[in-house]
């Protein structure tokens, strides 16, 4: 199979063309756009026989998603960042009706002030509706996600609606070789969506998500969700081995960089995880036995894989690209509690950087292995800091001149 | 140590809460610890709700639902038959219930076959006489006032307040207050004298995985509707006079359950099992021909079973 130039986008693209997705509802927003705008000229070109429908809203478009998945097709949608939230409201509704529907997110920061640039804060804010959450590092990975999603998903033991993010910019607008699979191991990988159970026809009539006043009725429909989500990860593994057998790439929930011989170990997703990896590299380089564990499946949260990866480590910092404002980093919080019980834990600290795309230089990587090293000799360091430079901070002194606040 | 507990039940537009809320004020103004609290759905006009008033001589540490009263008001009977309101459930031994009906505490007795303390008075009856309405918070508080042994100045100076924080029509106040005084003395002052509910055991139960074809929210099925007649809601029904009506339907295109059918002749007639008294046909009648009927649920609701 042979290699082209593709964006995330274009890759996200084929993905949902491979997965000979029916309908998709959409509204642009940036840096999202590119991915419906292919998808409706193939559409519009013959290409892909699938129902295109521009929404007035977010808000609509994920109701449309939705509904759509409830009548039993194949549906996909994609946001980012305030288009994310714009319909925030229906991601929780979507999950409860436990439809299939697979939705791609460009992340990006969230205003105020505007950008356009990454951030984990948008599909983080989405966390606890039900979605499950693929994060990429890859446009090769955007490209498979999506595929390994529809099969995960559509699993009669999940039935959940899924999130399959990739950075802005990074990856979304940033071409890079791809693999774009054949249709005929796509259709052997992923065959049409034919669900068993009942879902809406004009020849069943039936009521979806009805109201459960009384909070143990509640109860049962919310935690048989979490309980599904659960299962996904047993129904993941087996998603991952079908996967690497039809295409031979390899996707588990968490991966390990350098990781098994490693004392000090950066964690982090998505696109900047590659400059973590080049980090680590250095690192050992220089002597220091430096790993990487990327979190790929957010959720359902993995933490059993997790825990192995990092219990008997001497020290490990989280970064999170999001900040939970009066809190901090939001995956140092989920990473803590799964080893807060081990007796082997190593020492975590957490280090926000990458907000709105800053980037996060050879040097603070530097200085995050020089603060591990320093926490296990036994000096007191900060559980929680911001990756800036001098030099970012000084272009800041002379903006804040200009405007005129001295 | 002194705690009471007192359950309304009623439907949506009886008052159940502002009569809970009378309780508690009363209480409240005679220097007990009070709490009182409502539970409804969705806003529905003759759905089944409960309200909750608790009277301590010490702070209160319960909250929410009182699942074993001392004392239970029934504001309208037809929920007896309610197998979700379920109004008598984890009455204590002991415990009184009152319930608005013209029956006699024995004729009562006998039909829904209940033990312990009954007293009756035909609430809504008082009501209209005086109020002309059926909205009878002021007294099913009255009576709970009277059962739980509060006294006549505590409950007059609850009404007051309660009242007047919902109406400013000062005749409406002074008929609530002359309402809740009438019922307060009709019926006979009582000696509750309830055990300690005995704590049922409850076991914490690990809820296995279920599939989403059986754990969505979804019915699968139709027609759950006859599980839930809402025939029994009524308070007034709608009768139709076919002499002067005209065919003209509105009443059928405006009711809300759409349980207004029309016959051959093309006169409408109405689904009484279902039709829930709302009276919004009657007010929509272009030619006023409909009237109403005050209902008596004599046989309508023998089907269910008690609770
Ligand atoms: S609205 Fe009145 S006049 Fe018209 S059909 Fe109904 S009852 Fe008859
Ligand atoms: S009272 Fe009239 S409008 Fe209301 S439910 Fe009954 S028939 Fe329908």
């Amino acid at each position: 199979m042979k290699k082209e130039m593709l964006t995330g986008n274009a890759a996200a693209a084929w993905g949902v063309r491979l997965a000979e997705v029916d309908y998709i509802p959409a509204f642009p927003v940036t840096p999202q756009t590119e991915i419906i705008e292919t998808l409706a000229r193939w559409i519009a070109d013959g290409d892909m026989a699938s129902r295109f429908v521009t929404m007035d809203s977010e808000h609509s478009m994920i109701t449309a998603a939705g509904a759509a998945s409830a009548t039993g097709v194949r549906a996909f949608t994609a946001t980012s960042s305030q288009g994310l939230l714009y319909g925030f409201e229906m991601l929780y509704a979507v999950a409860g009706w436990r439809v299939p529907l697979v939705m791609v997110n460009v992340s990006r920061g969230l205003s105020a002030p505007i950008t356009l640039e990454t951030d984990h804060n948008d599909v983080l804010a989405a966390r606890d509706s039900g979605f499950l959450q693929i994060h990429c590092e890859t446009c090769q990975e955007v490209l498979d996600s999506i595929l390994m999603a529809y099969r995960l998903v559509e699993d009669e033991r999940v039935l959940l609606p899924i999130i399959v993010n990739m950075d802005g910019f990074y990856l979304s607008f940033t071409r890079e070789p791809v693999e774009v699979p054949n249709l005929e191991r796509v259709r052997n990988f992923l065959p049409p969506y034919q669900p068993k159970h009942a879902f809406f026809k004009a020849s069943q009539p039936m009521a979806q998500s009805v109201t459960a006043l009384g909070g143990s009725l509640y109860s049962y429909f919310k935690y048989q969700m979490h309980l599904g989500s659960q299962k996904a990860l047993e129904v993941y593994k087996e998603v991952c081995v079908e996967f690497e057998k039809e295409f031979g790439r390899h996707y588990d929930t968490i991966e390990g960089y350098m990781l098994d011989d490693a004392d000090y170990v950066l964690v982090m997703t998505n696109s900047f995880s590659t400059l973590g990896k080049a980090a680590v590299k250095r690192a050992r380089a220089r002597g220091i036995k430096a790993g990487l564990l990327r979190l790929r499946l957010l959720r359902p949260f993995p933490a059993e894989n997790i825990q192995r990866a990092l219990t008997g480590k001497r020290a490990v910092a989280v970064i999170d690209q999001n900040i939970s404002v009066g809190k901090g980093g939001i995956l140092h919080s989920d990473v803590a509690s799964c080893l807060c019980n081990e007796k082997q834990r190593p020492l975590l600290f957490s280090f926000i950087g990458g907000l709105g795309g800053k980037n996060i230089s050879p040097g603070e990587f530097e200085f995050i292995f020089t603060e591990l090293i320093k926490a296990v000799a036994g000096e007191a360091v900060e559980p929680s800091q911001l990756l800036y430079t001098e030099e970012e901070w000084q272009e800041m002194v002379r903006l804040k001149r200009i405007a005129g606040k001295e | 140590m002194l705690m009471l507990r007192v359950r309304f039940h009623g439907r949506g537009g009886q008052g159940a809460k502002v009569a809970s809320r009378v309780l508690g004020t009363a209480a409240f103004l005679e220097g007990y610890y009070a709490q009182d609290f409502p539970l409804y759905g969705a806003e529905r006009r003759g759905a089944p709700i409960a309200a909750f008033t608790r009277i301590a001589d010490e702070p209160i540490m319960e909250r929410g639902v009182i699942s074993e009263p001392d004392v239970v008001i029934v504001m309208d009977k037809t929920l007896l038959r309610d197998h979700q309101a379920k109004p008598l459930s984890g009455l204590k031994k002991g415990g009184v219930i009152f319930i608005n009906t013209p029956q006699s505490p024995e004729e009562a007795r006998a039909e829904y076959t209940i033990a312990g303390q009954i007293i009756t008075l035909d609430l809504t009856k008082i009501c209209l006489d005086i109020l002309q309405r059926t909205v009878i918070s002021s007294l099913a508080g009255a009576v709970a006032a009277k059962i739980v042994g509060l006294s006549e100045a505590s409950l007059k100076a609850a009404v007051e307040k309660v009242i007047s924080e919902i109406v400013t029509d000062s005749v409406i106040l002074e008929k609530n207050i002359e309402a809740a005084l009438y019922c307060f003395h009709a019926i006979p002052a009582v000696e509750l004298k309830t055990t300690e509910a005995v704590q049922m055991e409850s076991r914490v139960f690990t809820m296995p995985f279920e599939p989403a074809a059986i754990s969505s929210p979804a019915l699968n099925t139709t027609g759950t509707t006859v599980l839930r007649k809402t025939g029994n809601w009524r308070v007034f029904r709608p009768v139709w006079d076919y002499d002067a009506c005209n065919k003209c339907q509105i009443c059928v295109a405006r009711c809300p359950e759409g349980c207004i059918l029309v016959n051959e002749e093309g006169f409408p007639y109405v689904d009484y099992e279902n039709c829930k008294g709302c009276l919004i046909c009657v007010e929509e009648c272009p030619a006023k021909t409909l009237g109403k009927e005050r209902e008596v649920h004599a046989k309508a609701d023998s089907e269910e079973v008690i609770g």
